[in-house]
């Protein structure tokens, strides 16, 4: 089983990689964390809080972006352009043609994020400004973009390519913004209306855990649980997302 | 003509209508800014909503756009042709950018200064500096800023001090707080306890530098402190004797002065029977 989801993982890596999005993000993902140096000369003060905050949010935005327009043509894709079809008729199961896919951007993602922290890097390190703890950030971000992913897979095994842009862009906003269904449910007096806060905030994905970003740029002590908490929780979630993904695949009547 | 020229024409006079709308769109934008300049329109990033709604739009890039906001801010209370600018300058510093990023140091120190050096605001640069210390107790700069503009532009001395001595809790704090706080309690006119502060100063230094500064310092406090004490025994001594002493060592075999003191040389203090005056033989080193 592991050789066949290596197989398709590998040739999607090689499919995404001449995917000219790719590319384009990542041109721009530099330039902009290029630009911070420019930028950061306009400032009274300190010019490394700057560089720092432009070079991890470029990472990020880049990395969200590539983890959602890469990741939602992975399935569905494969279903318009009917090499689903082709795949499909050899001895594999659906379930490890959805885990390839999965196993193949998770390598592309890797591959761009390396990039871009190591220009980021080279860039402090020139400044002498480098902080060994912005690989702990950078790190974190990549399992945000690996849940994004997942999420990304399953709403492509579901639905349109387009609509499933607007989900996953949908919950990546969602998931910065739980904490307010915490406060809403501190104000609110009903037991329905609490206990279904609760639900959700526990239930939708969380994407503050792969926040240190803050920290990391200010200096300030990072609990050595969080990355752990944080990898737990990728795991943990990203597994649901993924079977989810697998069981619609599974059960998709492709015509 | 082939039939490749033929195709390339009318690419390149699209190109060039291109190109030339592009510069008619310059021109015109040159025409925007050239009617704009000189015009003291409030600009909109002036109306936006406290930091604390901005954090939640911000979905984890509230660093980044604290960052934004700040650049924008040096560039707009630097410009002199916007002569209503500080407005809502606290708005800016004190509810945006200090909502968006509570740990970004620099916005507190250099909205602090606009504050102070340009809106001639120093309460509300107070204000500003000491939520920054709140949020960021372990920032001993905050204090000493705030202590800063107390003591150049208030002149109020004793708070001051509580500032600077705020800042001295911090480890790491820089030494030059020290000699501030010290310094305060003289411009407040607690010239004893100035003393005590520089003594430890001078006790504790750890090169020539801050030495000399402490000693100029204790040399000429305790002169001052001594003949303050001195003058106080001699007028306490005409009351109870109905005389001037006849020599300041008849202030200690009366019991009003346990420990004569001796000027920072080691001398006696100058005294004169018929006024009762007591004065320092030497110069103050700090009034040369």
């Amino acid at each position: 089983m592991f050789a066949r989801v290596a197989a398709i993982a590998l040739n999607t890596f090689r499919e995404a990689i001449r995917n000219r999005i790719l590319y384009t993000l990542l041109v721009f993902a530099v330039a902009m964390i290029s630009f911070a140096q420019i930028l950061s000369l306009l400032t009274v003060g300190s010019e490394e809080k700057i560089i720092k905050d432009f070079g991890l949010a470029s990472i990020d935005i880049f990395g969200v972006l590539t983890s959602v327009f890469i990741g939602i043509g992975l399935v569905s894709g494969e279903i318009e352009r009917r090499t689903v079809y082709t795949l499909l008729a050899k001895p594999i199961h659906r379930f490890e043609f959805v885990l390839g896919k999965y196993g193949g951007l998770m390598i592309t993602l890797l591959v761009n994020t390396t990039v871009m922290a190591l220009w980021f890097f080279l860039v402090l390190i020139v400044k002498g400004m480098f902080d060994p703890r912005l690989v702990l950030a950078v790190l974190l971000l990549y399992f945000q973009f690996l849940l994004i992913t997942a999420i990304a897979v399953l709403f492509s095994c579901l639905s349109s390519p387009i609509l499933s842009s607007v989900l996953t862009l949908a919950l990546y906003i969602i998931g910065h913004l739980l904490w307010s269904l915490d406060l809403l449910k501190e104000k609110l007096t009903s037991p329905v209306g609490k206990t279904a806060c609760a639900a959700l905030y526990y239930l939708l994905p969380n994407l503050q855990n792969f926040d240190i970003k803050g920290q990391v740029v200010h200096g300030l002590p990072i609990d050595p649980a969080v990355p752990a908490f944080a990898t737990v929780y990728l795991v943990l979630y990203g597994s649901a997302v993924l079977l989810g993904a697998c069981a619609v695949f599974q059960n998709k009547e492709l015509q | 003509m082939t039939p490749a020229s033929g195709l390339r024409s009318p690419s390149r006079g699209l190109g060039l209508a291109a190109l030339a709308c592009l510069l008619l769109a310059a021109l015109v934008q040159g025409g925007i800014e050239t009617r704009a300049a000189g015009r003291s329109d409030i600009h909109p990033l002036l109306y936006l909503p406290s930091g604390k709604y901005l954090k939640i739009a911000a979905l984890g890039f509230d660093g980044i756009l604290a960052d934004t906001i700040y650049l924008w801010s040096i560039q707009y209370y630097g410009n002199y042709q916007i002569t209503d600018r500080y407005r809502y300058l606290e708005h800016i510093y004190d509810q945006v950018i200090s909502e968006l990023d509570p740990h970004y140091l620099d916005p507190y120190l250099i909205g602090a200064l606009i504050m102070t050096a340009e809106a001639r605001r120093p309460e509300m640069a107070l204000k500003l500096l000491d939520k920054g210390i709140d949020r960021n107790p372990d920032q001993w700069i905050l204090a000493f800023e705030a202590g800063f503009v107390c003591y150049d532009d208030l002149k109020d001395y004793a708070r001051a001090g509580r500032y600077f001595e705020k800042a001295l809790e911090v480890p790491g704090v820089n030494p030059v707080v020290r000699r501030l706080y010290a310094e305060m309690y003289n411009r407040a006119g607690d010239k004893r306890a100035s003393l005590r502060e520089w003594s430890e100063i001078y006790r504790t230094a750890t090169d020539d530098y801050v030495r000399n500064i402490a000693w100029n310092h204790v040399h000429d406090l305790s002169v001052q402190v001594d003949l303050v004490e001195l003058t106080e025994a001699v007028r306490l001594f005409a009351r109870r004797e109905g005389r001037n002493p006849r020599g300041l060592a008849e202030l200690g075999s009366k019991g009003i002065v346990v420990d004569l003191p001796r000027d920072p040389e080691g001398r006696d203090y100058r005294y004169d029977p018929a006024t009762g005056d007591v004065s320092y033989r030497g110069g103050l080193i700090l009034a040369r």
